[in-house]
């Protein structure tokens, strides 16, 4: 069957590298891209568990160099504008890139079959407006005023020109919105392969739980970033259009616009963003979960429904990030409910997550080890979304230290342990080279450890009232005392961007020097490790292959009688089946 | 004896001490969460008014039933990672039998309705009959009714004075200066002239939002005399870390004295043209 | 999708194609309910609509160019409904209708902007001039957008690019055109009559 067409490979440099249409190639762009900013944004944090700790103390290392005028020592408009990028800069710039971008470009044409995207040139246009986008963050920086300085969430007036003139906050605005193009190109193209080009006999409940989470995500790219855009093109015109969307005149009855109005749009955006960045983890997870414990993945079913239960409740729990800004309380009320009924497909799927691993047996690989570690932290984080769910607690906790602490350990640990165990997974594919465990698993047990103690303290801090973006916490008396968890939540904040160099120096070695890797090192069944080659040719499959099974079929006592091996490949027929004939008839 | 590092970092030996180190980190959190000394370590801050102690409950219980199911969690990661370890046969099972997706939908359904029903019940009787009961907080003729405006990088308070009408020659204007009487209702209106801003009263357990062009509302009662911060939570541009006001609260006569005495002054003081100073609204009824 | 796989390569392009720009558009049509949103917001907590001392926003001109806008899309289906029939020769003509009908629209919005700016409504007088020139420049800047679409298919129809084999090309960029069409029946609906 000859579904998709092989179009030439490609001779000259640009068109093979730079300007290339070849989804393998774009994920590459993507990934380097994405693990630069994360080296960028991990930087930014340092400073401010910095400033935390001692806060207007001249900055060891990097003060001299990039904070001359103050000797060192970061002011508080600088803080203000290292915050804000932090954010924007780990979120858009990568964590996207890396989960969404490198991992989705990779893996899903591989895993479903296909010899390339749905639309290959929208995706080079993807990556680009992504490049374009990243260089206008970098330009903020240039601007006098500082760079982007209103906080990640861009709450207008601050965001306006009444908090933050300069063209600064202009351009992160804007690079928002050019960064949310990419992301609905690559999500279109994501929606779009899935439909149409999967494999034959590669049905929807055949697909890798990878593929679901990205396909999710994509579709909430698609409906929801475009409504950030709105927001982000709104706030751009108060900028420099003189509007008054979301600029008052004064304190009382409304002459001019509604901040509030913005929040909406925001977190209309906002909260799916969370579920964006999360549901390829989950996918991910828990894909690798099942292949290393050599076990069927728990529930695949169960587990696919909970992502999607997920999916289109997050559409409609956003109010619980407005709690506190004068919402009505019916409304609250159904957004509580909402709130805390995610959790019913949430822990279902940590529960299938656990009970693939009971009674396993269970591969300590690098890349399991991140998924075990994945499962941790978000089962710490998810516990500690509760009280912010809860409309009395959140009245306590909301914009303080403990947020923080939630949505890291949540959002930004999770799926960033989900990246690197997704980083370790594909690297033979990628690349075609093994990386070396063991440097793998220091970099794991010092990411997990330090992420933990990182995020707990922030976490108890915030427990005992410390307020969020504040450059010297200890202004108020009744946190003071606050100064020792402080301290030690940054040298353990610093131990975590130092347990990054093993990664590093394993990556580069790997690429360029690691052993030559076997075709399925992990022993596997899915299409991308038993149909194509490591790394893939050109356009991935000479044959497309025709799909018989499911993606965990692990630990089979009848295949292990009959072939020997404890696992069997989706494409790969038993003796005396016939499966894959029908497949093809279909 | 040679002790290989790719065996010590990867096998069970290294989880031991890991898992040592994991239960010594939350023995300790777990103690300076249980023997709670406020305003202390590792501890909400001091509880001053008549019904935080609701909210506080709530985040103790909460944080008590998360706490096991955080260990049990945790327990069952290890166990499976070493009991079921690479010399254990895999169970082949695809967890679709009618009773492992009973027991998976239950422990779902048990979490749900146990942690969340629990939030969920006290939260709303909470709102109900404290938090969002501004009737009942008006209805008392002694409560006290103050304006503030938040703006860059400061609080401003308005007390209706003596004839009790806001916006009026009488009333008391105070910056970054916030004095009550104890056992009273005080009936907060909020609001900004610049950028959203965060009204805290960390003591008093109640937080809400300064919005340009809207009016917010909230009400406490303090148990205790003494003086208290009052931070603002949302950032608002550079010098948002310093925007920090005083709580007084102060006996029942203290505060009738010196409502009396500032509410003179502040008519003293009142000049028809600084319009800047006018910032205050008529009441806003709920 | 056992159907669709069992259709000619050519139908199964078409089919991809078509997903591709729905999938879009749906994503397009969030933006646009996003800036609604934002309107509806503004409107239900204005208790006078417009604001004391403010213009009243024109119908008729609006009306008229409603129907402009239609117009252009009725002639691009038209064209485009030509083609797939094999009518090759009728398309540039089409094309052209449609590209006229929408450049007269812009026109006649320059228009409406004008007047109202000369009477004295600009964006920085407040929430009512914010969503009026708001929501109509991000839709002008649409049909720009489509125009210029709209001038590329006109020369490559010339050129005789376009055969009923490869119809789906201007079909899909017909489905943005008609799109943008159907925004400006709500706007119209939203800023001018309610
Ligand atoms: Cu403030």
């Amino acid at each position: 069957m000859e579904l998709q067409p092989i179009h030439p490979e490609p001779t000259s440099f640009i068109r093979k590298w730079i300007f290339s249409i070849d989804h393998k190639v774009i994920a590459k762009q993507f990934l380097w891209t994405g693990l630069l900013f994360l080296l960028f944004g991990g930087t930014l944090a340092m400073l401010i568990r910095w400033q935390w700790a001692f806060p207007g103390q001249s900055v060891p290392a990097l003060g001299p160099v990039f904070f001359k005028d103050t000797g060192g020592a970061i002011t508080p408009p600088t803080y203000t504008s290292i915050f804000t990028m932090h954010g924007l800069i780990m979120i858009f710039w990568a964590i996207t890139p890396i989960l969404i971008g490198a991992f989705g470009n990779l893996t899903i044409p591989l895993m479903i079959g296909a010899r390339d995207m749905a639309f290959p040139k929208l995706n080079m246009y993807s990556y680009w407006a992504f490049f374009i986008s990243a260089v206008l963050v970098i330009l903020s920086f240039t601007s006098q005023l500082g760079a982007g300085n209103a906080g990640w969430t861009t709450y207008p007036p601050l965001s306006t020109n009444v908090g933050s003139p300069g063209w600064g906050q202009t351009f992160a605005g804007l690079g928002i919105f050019v960064t949310g193009l990419s992301s609905i190109m690559g999500g279109i193209n994501y929606i779009v392969t899935v439909i149409r080009f999967r494999a034959p006999g590669m049905t929807w409940f055949r697909l890798p739980l990878t593929v679901w989470g990205l396909w999710l995500t994509a579709i909430l790219n698609v409906l929801f970033v475009p409504v950030l855009g709105s927001g982000a093109l709104l706030v751009t015109l108060d900028r420099l259009a003189g509007t008054h969307f979301f600029i008052t005149g004064g304190a009382v009855g409304l002459k001019g616009g509604d901040p509030i109005l913005f929040q909406h749009l925001f977190w209309i955006f906002g909260h799916p963003e969370v579920y964006i960045l999360i549901l390829p983890a989950w996918g991910i997870v828990g894909d690798v979960l099942s292949f290393f414990a050599r076990k069927p993945a728990f529930w695949y079913k169960g587990s696919v429904f909970a992502m999607i239960g997920v999916t289109v409740l997050s559409a409609v729990v956003y109010g619980h990030h407005m709690y506190q800004t004068g919402m009505a309380p019916m409304l609250g009320l159904a957004f509580e409910i909402l709130t805390l009924a995610i959790s019913v497909p949430a822990v279902l799927l940590f529960v299938n997550w656990l009970n693939t691993i009971w009674r396993g047996s269970v591969r300590k690989t690098v890349p399991m080890l991140f998924a075990l570690g994945m499962v941790f932290v978000f089962g710490a984080g998810g516990l500690t979304g509760l009280l912010l769910g809860t409309i009395s607690t959140d009245i306590y906790l909301h914009d303080t230290m403990y947020v923080v602490g939630h949505f890291h350990l949540t959002m930004a640990a999770a799926s960033f342990l989900a990246s690197f165990c997704g980083l370790y997974f594909w690297f033979p594919k990628m690349f075609g080279r093994e990386t070396n465990p063991l440097l793998g698993k220091l970099h794991f047990w010092g990411s997990v450890i330090f992420i933990t103690t990182t995020f707990t303290g922030q976490l108890l801090a915030g427990y005992s009232g410390q307020h969020r973006r504040l450059y010297d916490p200890f202004q108020y008396d009744y946190i003071t005392h606050l100064r020792d968890i402080n301290r030690w939540t940054s040298y353990s904040a610093f131990m975590l961007f130092i347990a990054q160099i093993p990664f590093v120096i394993n990556f580069f070695y790997s690429v360029f020097a690691g052993k030559k890797t076997k075709e399925n090192p992990w022993d596997v069944p899915t299409l991308d490790w038993v149909a194509c080659s490591s790394p893939p040719v050109y356009h991935n499959f000479d044959v497309v292959p025709t799909v018989v099974r499911g993606p965990h079929e692990l630990g089979n006592p009848e295949v292990k009688k009959a072939l020997g091996k404890d696992w069997i490949s989706q494409t790969e027929e038993m003796p005396g089946e016939d499966l894959a004939h029908a497949a093809a008839a279909e | 004896m040679k002790i290989s590092p790719r065996k010590w970092l990867g096998a069970r030996r290294a989880l031991l001490p890991a898992l040592a180190g994991f239960a010594v980190a939350l023995t300790t959190a777990g103690l300076s969460l249980a023997k709670p000394q406020p305003g202390t370590g590792i501890s909400l801050p001091v509880d001053a008014s008549a019904d935080g102690h609701r909210i506080d409950w709530l985040i103790g219980v909460t944080n008590a039933i998360t706490a096991v199911l955080f260990v049990a969690m945790t327990a069952w990661i290890f166990i499976a990672a070493i009991k079921h370890g690479e010399k254990h046969t895999a169970k082949y099972d695809h967890g679709t039998s009618k009773r492992s997706m009973f027991i998976a939908l239950g422990m779902a359904g048990s979490v749900f309705v146990v942690v969340d029903g629990n939030l969920f019940v006290n939260s709303t009787m909470d709102l109900e009959t404290v938090y969002h009961n501004f009737k009942e907080a008006e209805k008392d003729p002694n409560s006290v009714l103050i304006e503030v405006n938040g703006h860059q990088w400061a609080w401003d308070f308005r007390y209706a004075g003596p004839d009790g009408k806001f916006n009026t020659k009488d009333d008391i204007v105070r910056l970054n200066d916030m004095r009550i009487p104890v056992d009273t209702p005080i009936v907060i209106e909020v609001a900004s002239t610049d950028v959203i801003h965060s009204f805290n009263l960390p003591n008093m357990r109640t937080k809400v939002d300064a919005v340009p062009g809207q009016i917010n509302k909230i009400w406490f009662k303090a148990k205790m005399t003494g003086e208290f911060d009052i931070g603002c939570a949302q950032h608002c541009g550079t010098n948002h870390y310093k925007m920090k006001a005083l709580l007084t609260v102060l006996s029942k006569e203290e505060y009738a004295k010196w409502a009396k005495e500032t509410s003179a002054i502040s008519e003293r003081a009142y000049d028809e043209k600084d319009e800047s100073a006018h910032w205050g609204w008529d009441w806003k009824d709920i | 999708m056992a159907s669709v796989a069992k259709l000619e390569p050519r139908m199964r392009e078409n089919f991809t194609q078509s997903l591709g720009m729905i999938v879009a558009l749906g994503s397009w049509a969030m933006m646009f309910g996003a800036l609604f949103f934002v309107y509806a917001g503004v409107r239900t907590s204005a208790r006078v609509w417009p604001p004391a001392g403010l213009p009243a926003l024109p119908i008729a001109l609006p009306l008229v160019n409603t129907l402009v806008l239609a117009l252009s899309s009725v002639m691009l289906w038209i064209g485009t409904n030509a083609l797939i029939r094999g009518n090759r020769k009728v398309l540039p003509r089409y094309v052209a209708l449609s590209f006229g009908f929408g450049t007269l629209f812009l026109v006649l919005q320059v228009k409406v902007w004008k007047d109202l700016w000369l009477s004295g409504l600009m964006p920085s007088t407040g929430i009512y001039a914010s969503v009026f020139y708001g929501l109509t420049v991000l839709h002008a800047v649409h049909v720009f957008a489509g125009l210029i679409v709209l001038a590329v298919i006109f020369a490559r129809s010339l050129k005789g690019t376009y055969t009923e084999h490869n119809a789906i090309r201007v079909r899909v960029a017909g489905m943005f055109w008609h799109f943008v069409d159907v925004v400006w029946i709500f706007m119209f609906v939203a800023l001018y009559l309610l």
